[in-house]
């Protein structure tokens, strides 16, 4: 598993970031949203289905290079999510291969706040000592993560105690202040208000340097637009193209538009 | 850079490469015992009224049963007290494990989502959390001890290994249970009629000497019955504990335990699609 403290920025750009190599992904989750042993012995026999078999990824190859912010949109389901944990390594892939060449920062599904009882300073420290960082990195960076996240005295109150932006504002905060060779960003530019939103916006910007890489999953197509200098786009699991932002997206809404396409249709 | 630092395969077999995971989960022992920290601090257990519950919470809940069994029930024999108070916080030490393991995973849901890293990290914290609040009955045991005049004897060593057995049951019972609360949300419900069985269906209320060899027989297939048997032997009466009660415990302890984090490791790619 991938450490952030494991190793320095030492990149060029052009050099290889990440490979994904005919990356599958196939999963078995369930149905109901709280599984119960109640609900699983009164349906006994009656041949009620409580797993469903979804395939998320299928047969994706993809290179990001150091220098690179690659953008990847996709309607909902398309596997933008799960290509990112295979990437992180939350998921192990089913098929295929990923190879990572630097230190990894995610920030998928705000993942600060791991325990609301306890204060944002004690998530913050418990979050980066769970991604390897040491005691000593993260007390290097934390008055640089407190000061971005502008939440004030409230970083030693519980996080049970906070409202959704501010989740968002310290979450963006951790992944974007521990500066990693790769960062994976699904999904948080929308989040916080239009000042923050902005904020980020500028730090993700100050970010884009020849030796990192940056991913960034979204659905607004104008912020991967602006961000971004490549786009993938994904659909059921399936890359469906690639290349310069403007090209991909334009390519993405004539689908969406016309509906599904005969390509995708194979897929199904 | 020409290698990899990192690569992600399928698992083989459904288990992640052991070794790197063993590495990985060692580079974060850290997060083990900052977790458990703030866990103590959040219960209060930082300032000086919180850590003089952790010793008044066992000496109270000696106190109410002392009420139950000896006040009420009309005897008055100091060893069994000794008895009671001993195996009562050995079986505390098995319970918190079990009440802390039962949502280490569900709980962690946003870390789970968003980070890289042994799952087993959390049961395992929940122990060590169960550990540190464990500590300090100890102290009141040996106090205890020596208020009632119970025998001391080089036998009493033996209470470093069951200790350690105690701690390997607590652990594969905690990682085990942290995965089935996964599949089925309702076992947390539950699990306060397990451990209330268990509590009567041990040697704690009673001692396992003065049930029936019928009844003794079923006790084969309690986990902790021997193990707080063996505990009591050793800390209460001095004595070293039987071999075959020391076999029964270590058996249970390592087969719940190895079977416990099979069944963990081999289920834990499933986490993150399953929270």
């Amino acid at each position: 598993m991938i450490s952030l403290s494991d190793f320095s920025h030492e990149h060029t750009r052009g050099s290889l970031a990440v490979s994904v190599q005919e990356l599958g992904l196939t999963y078995t989750t369930s149905i109901d949203k709280k599984p119960t042993l109640k609900a699983r012995l009164k349906t006994l026999g009656r041949g009620k289905k409580h797993t469903r078999t979804v395939q998320a990824l299928n047969e994706v190859s993809l290179d990001v290079h150091y220098g690179t912010v690659l953008g990847i949109i996709g309607s909902n389901g398309a596997g933008k999510s799960s290509l990112m944990r295979v990437i992180s390594g939350i998921v192990p892939p089913t098929s295929g291969r990923v190879e990572v060449y630097g230190s990894v920062s995610t920030l998928l599904a705000l993942g600060v706040g791991f325990n609301p009882s306890m204060t944002g300073r004690e998530n913050v420290y418990l979050g980066g000592l769970a991604a390897g960082m040491s005691q000593s990195e993260i007390d290097e960076k934390f008055e640089a993560i407190a000061d971005f996240s502008e939440l004030g005295e409230a970083i030693d109150s519980p996080m049970r105690t906070y409202s959704s932006g501010m989740y968002a504002r310290l979450a963006f905060s951790v992944a974007a202040i521990v500066e990693p060779d790769i960062l994976i960003v699904d999904e948080a530019l929308s989040t916080g208000d239009a000042k923050f939103k902005e904020k980020s916006l500028n730090r993700m910007k100050e970010l884009r340097t020849a030796d990192r890489a940056l991913i960034l999953v979204s659905h607004a197509l104008a912020t991967i637009e602006d961000l971004c200098n490549e786009v993938i786009w994904l659909n059921k699991g399936k890359l469906m193209a690639r290349g310069k932002p403007a090209e991909v997206i334009a390519e993405y809404q004539k689908f969406m538009n016309v509906g599904k396409s005969a390509s995708s249709d194979e897929d199904v | 850079m020409t290698q990899p630092i990192v690569v992600y395969e399928p698992f083989k077999a459904g288990l992640p490469p052991m070794r790197a995971y063993l590495r990985s989960l060692w580079h974060r022992r850290a997060f083990i015992s900052e977790f458990a920290r703030s866990e103590l601090r959040e219960q209060n257990f930082g300032s000086v009224f919180g850590q003089l519950w952790l010793v008044l919470n066992p000496l109270l809940l000696s106190g109410v049963y002392f009420l139950l069994i000896y006040v009420i029930g009309g005897t008055s024999d100091a060893t069994r007290f000794g008895h009671l108070t001993s195996t009562l916080f050995l079986f505390y030490l098995i319970a918190n494990s079990l009440t802390g393991g039962v949502k280490a995973i569900t709980s962690g849901q946003r870390l789970i989502l968003n980070t890289s890293f042994p799952r087993i990290m959390l049961p395992i914290s929940a122990v060590v959390v169960a550990i540190f609040r464990f500590l300090p009955t100890l102290v009141v045991a040996f106090a205890i001890h020596a208020i009632l005049g119970l025998p001391y004897s080089w036998e009493m060593l033996w209470a470093f290994p069951i200790l350690m057995i105690a701690i390997v049951m607590a652990l594969g019972m905690a990682i085990l249970i942290s995965c089935i609360n996964v599949y089925f949300r309702d076992i947390s419900s539950m699990l306060p009629y397990l451990t209330r069985s268990l509590l009567y269906l041990s040697p704690i209320l009673y001692e396992a000497s003065k049930i029936s060899d019928s009844i003794k027989r079923f006790e084969v297939v309690n986990p902790i019955f021997y193990l707080l048997d063996s505990w009591s032997r050793v800390m209460v009466h001095g004595l070293a504990p039987t071999m075959d009660g020391l076999l029964h415990a270590s058996l249970f302890a390592f087969g719940i335990f190895i079977v416990g984090t099979y069944f963990f490791l081999s289920r834990e790619r499933d986490f993150a699609v399953r929270l």
